[in-house]
């Protein structure tokens, strides 16, 4: 993938990707894997506004923030 | 009962496109590893169905057990072949249960909120299983010990870890991946990735 997202399945690449990084953050450092994955977002939701067609992928992106965020919260139950 | 794959030593035909072979066990999970405290712990079966019930980790493990060999496809992109699981088949918990007529599909309930979608006729093969042992040993905890579903024909985020309950429903409700851009049935020999290719 070219470094600046260009299509819908760009965006939807680095969402993939992000969810990687938290699906497999128990393999190392969690606190740095929720990082690189709410910095992956960010790129999502930016170039989300940008890509036509991509704009439905915002939400995705965001919702995914919001895992992030209850997960560095830490349990909820 | 005792279900195993007949005689094939190649693996033609049993690695999904685009999967990788694995000899070992990826550990990958969206939420952390819950504690278990089987004094506690409850396994519950509700919904559409004529005999709602919830059960103890002793209850539960005191239903008739099955093994079954199975092959295991991760949408990561690794498969793990020759997977031998013990536990609870699905047809079993179901039977208790007794599902109504209007049940169609089921919402797996695991730990933290984790939730998978199946139709009813995915979970009724006999290769699905609620398993508590993978190759002879207690599953364990990163791996969804003590409790998690096995749908070896699907990919695996529908093999939900830590699974606490199912409830059988009247209609399809779209599980935690599911809503997040997966696919809604997830076969991987179709490479079922992804929802816009529903």
């Amino acid at each position: 993938m070219s470094e600046e997202p260009t299509t819908p399945a760009d965006v939807w690449a680095l969402i993939e990707r992000a969810d990687e990084l938290i699906k497999y953050a128990s393999n190392r450092d969690p606190k740095t894997a929720y990082e690189q994955a709410k910095e992956t977002l960010q790129k999502a939701i930016d170039a989300s506004c940008s890509v036509p067609g991509a704009a439905p992928l915002e939400k995705q992106a965001r919702t995914r923030l919001d895992d992030i965020a209850r997960l560095e919260g830490g349990p909820a139950t | 009962m005792k279900l195993k794959r007949g005689g094939r030593d190649d693996v033609d035909g049993r690695v999904p496109p685009n999967q990788r072979l694995t000899r070992g066990w990826p550990v990958l999970h969206a939420s952390p590893i819950p504690k278990f405290n089987p004094a506690v712990w409850t396994f519950r079966a509700w919904g559409e169905v004529s005999n709602e019930f919830e059960v103890s980790w002793d209850e539960f493990r005191a239903l008739p057990s099955v093994t079954v060999g199975s092959d295991f496809h991760c949408v990561t992109g690794w498969s793990k072949l020759d997977n031998t699981w013990e536990g609870i088949s699905f047809r079993d918990v179901a039977a208790r249960a007794k599902p109504k007529a209007t049940a169609t599909h089921v919402l797996i309930h695991a730990e933290y909120g984790y939730t998978a979608n199946l139709p009813i006729e995915a979970v009724m093969d006999d290769d699905v299983l609620f398993a508590w042992s993978h190759d002879g040993e207690p599953l364990e905890p990163q791996h969804g010990g003590p409790l998690r579903l096995v749908v070896p024909k699907l990919y695996a985020w529908k093999s939900a870890k830590w699974v606490r309950g199912v409830r059988f429903l009247d209609h399809d409700e779209r599980g935690y991946w599911e809503v997040r851009g997966y696919h809604n049935r997830a076969d991987p020999f179709r490479e079922e990735r992804y929802s816009w290719q529903e």
